[in-house]
């Protein structure tokens, strides 16, 4: 979001451009002079693109601010890596795309080498990554934010929220009703979704050195972050770092290991086949390692070096060299040189994140081996900022404090491209059907990583910087890469309208061939003896006296639809033709008996996320519900939504849960009274069907 | 501690998150969540004890222990003998009624063993519907909170559910505490501690979420595999030992010994309250092995008396004494007997010197009695300064009875397990349910090829034997992993 490059050159940006003629117009009677539109997204990083692009497919009118138009895609130009995916966000990646998410496709256009991690564990846990060419990225970025329907880019800087009287009917002190540009000039808006990043109180840190990150002259956020404190929004502070960069003539590839990219590369997205570019046109990546030489550099210069000491949480996944050496002393580390993009002259040394004065970063480099003439282009360095803690906002993303108010991406605590992005889409998404007073759009834990991150976040907060691991999901077999589509896609175009006909169909088409093709692999049934004979390759016991059937021969791992396809071809060769399809079955083969269990264990999950808690619940004086003191202050301070939020909650007692299990049946009871149509079990069915589409 | 607390009120709390049945094959086709089954009535002995079962695979449990016979008609009680649905022992003639769900207590499909109230038959059955596939023992609150999902109860009637899920789980607590004390809830912690801290589990997920692009040392999955197959070792040792479980259906075997004539069969008449074995002053008078079940203390027992053992008299009374030395071998609990008034004669001597001081060292339990203590010299001066720790008792005078019985008391409750203190029962089939899931699960892990389905199997018996110790979050598998391993960009 904020561009360190630019730091001390570039003054206030104050125009505000308007890129696209037909959106914009007024219509606001109050301030004729002030757009209006519907959603309103601060920020062009990873997350704001996402969130602005849905709330476009869902048919909003949607402004996108950013500071600068030609930056857009470029978040964090410098902090991070050049790279997308990998085990776990690789995951996010592939849901983000199952709702017609934009990163996925982007990276298949953008991409310089392509890699699937975790090839030998197993494909729930298969890592879709690519290395990205960030100009490339930045400029297919462009094309398609400028390009999407109903989406308007300005450039400005918001400086304040717009805010007004709460409507009666949801919970929240006020409501926005539009931003508040450095110029002066307003924007009004149905919701606002803030995607700042690194940008509140931003600080960048090298050796003893410390300046604020945001452009000099120009600290927009400073008054947003002040109107955010005052409206009570509790704040922590996180830091990360980034390594220093290198110029790729200088490094002696010659002695150091080479990776090459698959062959063939697998595409991020659902509805692409292939990527942009050959594999043996795309460009390697190389590993070297540290030694002891380094440790020593760093052990000797503690003293200058205030980031590692500061006390902020960093990532412990994301570690600064300075941090892997005193933890892990006498180790060597490794360290991946990954290219910038295809026609750039810059290496980004992949696990060397360091804080040290420059010339002391210099010197560290050149002790390793390869880099020994390596000329470093640019230090690392450390970033500090704040972050507004993530138990204040409710699934949707909308703030507790402020309806209509959505946050999205590191400003709630998280690290990451990916998971930037996932939250960009939900919170656009949610905006959107706000807007249209639509029931919010709500990925449980027991359908997606995007629904583990968002649950993590809303019910037990982070105090560092969260990133997603395949780890942290209960359902890890059942939400794989390979079938996001089927558990998003629908929904999200039934539910949401951000999914395009295109993309339906396609999903649609996939998930009828699935189901085929498993019910014809559940039909061809021989002897153990004649599979023997028919696919020799295959260890198959022969010690059971049953027919086995087709399907249980595709889960030896030495068999594929290939190789069944070649045994039986009148019934099978028809699902060798699609590459996606035959891998499909095989992966749903291989954990079929498994995921039967697993939907059981789902569905008691499910069945208490169904029990929605009423959101204007005010826990601190409710009489009807016995709670103690401490349970009370919990549930008020992160307000989860359904009893299953609820216990995940650390400290609240399963007495609670049942009082307020019995709270819930009775404003059930009494709401059914009403209107006859209780939300909760329409939730249930819905949640039946989707796991039928499940296979 | 905390933590603990936490994770069995969220287990309370969740109902169910566990995948017991996931491990078991054949396993009828579940509607929607496992089947749970509980003790109902009160803990301790009573004439009848009421074992629920609520979920899908209920008419299987049913059919499972009732076989080979049709399910019951609906609602209605009928007498059907209760087997062990893989041993085929018998268990119990019991009462059964049939639910058919919705019309149920809990709205789901019911079934209701109506069995006689010892704490043996309980046991029995609680352990045989757990070893059937679909079945897992109900959390704290389990069949009531399904009741109220299912709208079967009146919001009157879940008043006090609160309260007792609170009191349900504090007593889960206190239990899963008091087990922790005692040596298989040391075992179970360490090996909680194997799969989960000392890194099995937290070795294979930083492995799969790390192993690629970080360099995590050589052999971390080496080094799962062996304390995975340690693990194994050592569970499948503590099942195959069922002998607790064992004890508590037939009662443990406590096996008088001691010299001849010195009042073994005077104790077992006396334990007894009936007159079993024939007295006499007459040494050798017991011959054979004689049996008689007891209750003890409240244990149920199944009290021996013996042969003296001495050498050199006739081939009957040396087959008897042969006989007792066999059931010796056998005894979970030994009474050796002496003649208070005669330690210093050859017989007793040689009994002291080789009997006891065998068993000692074989580490049997024993408790030493020396009888006749109304034969002592008033003063009440100890029989002699060289003995073992011993009980004096008097079977004529029963002065001493007190003493021996709370010292049986003792004994027996770490033989058989103390049914007094909390829901042992049901914590003995919960034990043996988590630890043969435990079991299975490291199975599939050596099994499987596809680490991510392995590293479900270790995910899977951790919850197992988390559900026995507490702790376990996903927070404490990453707090391990960055403990461990240096990861991370």
């Amino acid at each position: 979001m904020f561009s360190f490059r630019r730091c001390g050159h570039r003054v206030a940006i104050s125009l505000t451009k308007q890129y696209l003629p037909f959106a914009g117009l007024s219509r606001d009677s109050a301030a004729p002079c002030s757009p209006h539109f519907d959603v309103v997204v601060v920020g062009g990083g990873h997350a704001g693109t996402e969130a602005a692009a849905a709330a476009a497919r869902c048919g909003s009118r949607t402004l996108l601010l950013t500071h600068r138009v030609d930056t857009i895609g470029e978040a964090r130009q410098m902090s991070c890596n050049p790279s997308f995916g990998g085990i776990g966000k690789g995951h996010l990646m592939r849901e983000v795309d199952a709702l017609d998410g934009l990163c996925s496709r982007i990276c298949d256009q953008s991409g310089v080498h392509y890699k699937v991690l975790n090839r030998r564990k197993g494909p729930a846990v298969w890592g879709l990554r690519a290395q990205i060419d960030r100009k490339l990225y930045k400029q297919n970025m462009q094309k398609e934010i400028l390009n999407t329907p109903l989406l308007t880019v300005r450039e400005g800087a918001v400086e304040d929220l717009i805010l007004a009287e709460p409507e009666p009917e949801h919970t929240g002190k006020c409501r926005v009703s539009g931003v508040v540009l450095v110029d002066g000039s307003t924007v009004y808006a149905e919701s606002v979704i803030l995607t700042t990043g690194t940008f509140l109180r931003g600080m960048i840190v090298i050796g003893l050195e410390m300046h604020p990150a945001g452009r000099l002259g120009d600290q927009p956020s400073m008054g947003l972050a002040q109107t955010l404190e005052r409206l009570g929004f509790v704040v922590g502070r996180l830091k990360t770092g980034t390594p220093p960069r290198i110029a790729k003539e200088t490094i002696n590839f010659s002695i150091l290991n080479k990776q090459t990219p698959d062959n063939p590369s697998i595409p991020f997205s659902f509805v692409n086949e292939t990527v942009w570019i050959k594999p043996e046109d795309q460009l390697p990546c190389y590993l070297t390692h540290t030694n002891p030489r380094v440790d020593k550099i760093v052990l000797e210069n503690l003293h200058l070096n205030s980031h590692v000491k500061e006390t902020t949480r960093g990532p412990r996944y994301c570690p600064s060299i300075e941090s892997k050496v005193l933890r892990f002393p006498n180790r060597v580390h490794q360290v991946w040189l990954e290219p910038e993009g295809m026609d750039s002259d810059l290496i980004y040394p992949q696990g060397l994140s360091v804080t040290l004065p420059a010339e002391l970063q210099e010197k560290m480099i050149m002790c390793i081996r390869g880099l020994e003439n390596a000329k470093m282009t640019q230090p690392g360095y450390g970033v500090q900022y704040d972050y507004l803690d993530p138990r204040q906002i409710t699934p949707s993303l909308e703030t507790h404090l402020v309806q209509r108010l959505f946050f999205a991406g590191q400003i709630n605590g998280t690290t990451g491209y990916e998971e930037a992005a996932a939250q960009g889409v939900i919170a656009g998404i949610n905006a959107s059907l706000r807007v249209s007073r639509k029931p919010p759009f709500i990925v449980s834990r027991t359908e997606g990583y995007i629904g583990v991150l968002i649950d993590d976040l809303t019910t037990l907060g982070t105090c560092e910087p969260y990133r997603m691991f395949t780890s942290r999901v209960e359902f890890r077999l059942s939400l794989r890469p390979d079938n996001a589509d089927s558990r998003l896609t629908f929904r999200g175009y039934k539910e949401a309208g951000c999914v395009s006909q295109q993309r339906y169909e396609r999903a649609s088409w996939m998930k009828s061939s699935l189901e085929e093709g498993i019910s014809v692999l559940k039909s061809i049934e021989f002897s153990s003896s004649k599979w023997k004979k028919l696919i020799p390759q295959a260890s198959i016991s022969t010690a059971r006296s049953l027919p086995v059937r087709a399907l249980d021969v595709l889960k030896y791992e030495e068999v594929d639809m290939e190789l069944l396809a070649k045994a039986i071809p009148e019934s099978l060769k028809k699902y060798t033709k699609c590459r996606e399809l035959a891998e499909r079955l095989k992966i749903e083969a291989t954990y079929e008996s498994v995921v039967i269990h697993q939907l059981q264990e789902i569905k008691e999950v499910q069945r208490d996320e169904a029990l929605q808690l009423p959101k204007d619940l005010d826990y601190l004086t409710i009489r009807d519900v016995s709670l103690s003191h401490e349970v009370r202050e919990k549930l008020h301070f992160s307000r989860p939504q359904t009893i299953g939020a609820a216990s995940r909650i650390p400290g609240v007692t399963p007495a609670a849960i049942i009082n307020l299990l019995r709270f819930v049946k009775t404003t059930q009871q009494r709401q059914g009274a009403m209107n006859k149509l209780p939300q909760t079990d329409e939730y249930l069915r819905d949640t039946d069907k989707l796991q039928e589409r499940e296979l | 501690m905390w933590r603990e607390l936490w994770t069995l009120a969220a287990r309370a709390a969740r109902g169910s998150c566990r995948l017991c049945t996931r491990q078991s094959s054949g396993a009828p086709a579940f509607g929607s969540g496992a089947t749970i089954f509980a003790l109902s009535s009160g803990q301790g002995r009573c004439g009848i004890a009421v074992i629920r079962t609520s979920g899908p695979a209920s008419s299987h449990a049913l059919q499972s222990l009732t076989a080979p016979r049709d399910l019951p008609p609906a609602r209605s009680a009928s007498l059907r003998l209760l087997s062990d649905p893989h041993t085929g022992e018998p268990l119990d003639r019991a009462l059964v009624l049939w639910f058919p769900g919705p019309q149920s207590f809990t709205g789901e499909d019911c079934v209701e063993f109506h069995v006689h109230g010892g704490p043996a038959v309980v046991s029995g059955v609680l352990q045989a519907l757990g070893s059937v596939p679909g079945l897992r023992p109900a959390e704290a609150g389990e069949f009531t909170r399904r009741a109220f999902a299912h709208g079967k109860l009146s919001l009157t009637e879940v008043e006090g559910l609160a309260d007792l899920i609170h009191a349900e789980t504090e007593a889960q607590r206190r239990q899963a505490l008091r087990q922790l004390d005692g040596e298989l809830g040391q075992l179970c912690h360490s090996w909680a501690e194997t799969l989960t801290k000392a890194s099995a589990l937290a070795h294979v997920e930083a492995y799969i979420d790390f192993g690629e692009d970080d360099n995590l040392e050589e052999g971390v999955l080496e080094q799962a595999d062996s304390q995975v197959q340690g693990l194994v070792v050592s569970l499948d040792a503590h099942l195959r030992d069922a002998r607790r479980g064992q004890r508590l259906r037939s009662g443990a075997h406590v096996v008088v010994t001691g010299p001849p004539n010195a009042g073994k069969s005077s104790l077992v008449n006396l334990l007894s309250q009936k007159p079993v074995s024939i007295v006499s002053p007459e040494p050798g008078t017991t011959r054979d092995v004689l049996e008689i079940p007891v209750d003890l203390a409240g244990f149920p027992a199944l009290l021996s008396d013996t042969a003296g053992l001495r050498e050199g008299v006739g081939p009957v009374e040396q087959e008897g004494v042969r006989r007792a030395r066999e059931r010796l071998e056998q005894a979970d609990l030994i009474l050796a007997v002496l003649d208070a008034s005669d330690l210093a004669s050859p017989s007793s001597c040689s009994f002291l010197d080789t009997v006891v001081a065998l068993l000692g060292a074989q580490s049997q339990r024993l408790l030493l009695v020396l009888n006749k203590s109304d034969l002592l010299p008033s003063a009440g001066l100890g029989p002699g300064p060289n003995l073992p720790p011993h009980l004096l008792l008097s079977c004529l005078t029963r002065e001493g009875l007190d003493g021996l019985l709370e010292a049986l008391k003792k004994e027996l409750a770490v033989v058989c397990g103390d049914p007094s203190t909390g829901p042992p029962l049901l914590t003995r089939a919960r034990h043996r349910h988590h630890l043969q899931g435990c079991l299975d699960a490291l199975g599939h892990y050596k099994q499987t090829r596809d680490l991510a389905l392995a590293a479900e199997a270790l995910r899977i018996a951790r919850r197992h034997l988390t559900h026995l110790t507490g702790g376990g979050g996903t927070e404490e598998v990453l707090d391990i992993i960055f403990r461990d391993f240096c990861v991370g960009k």
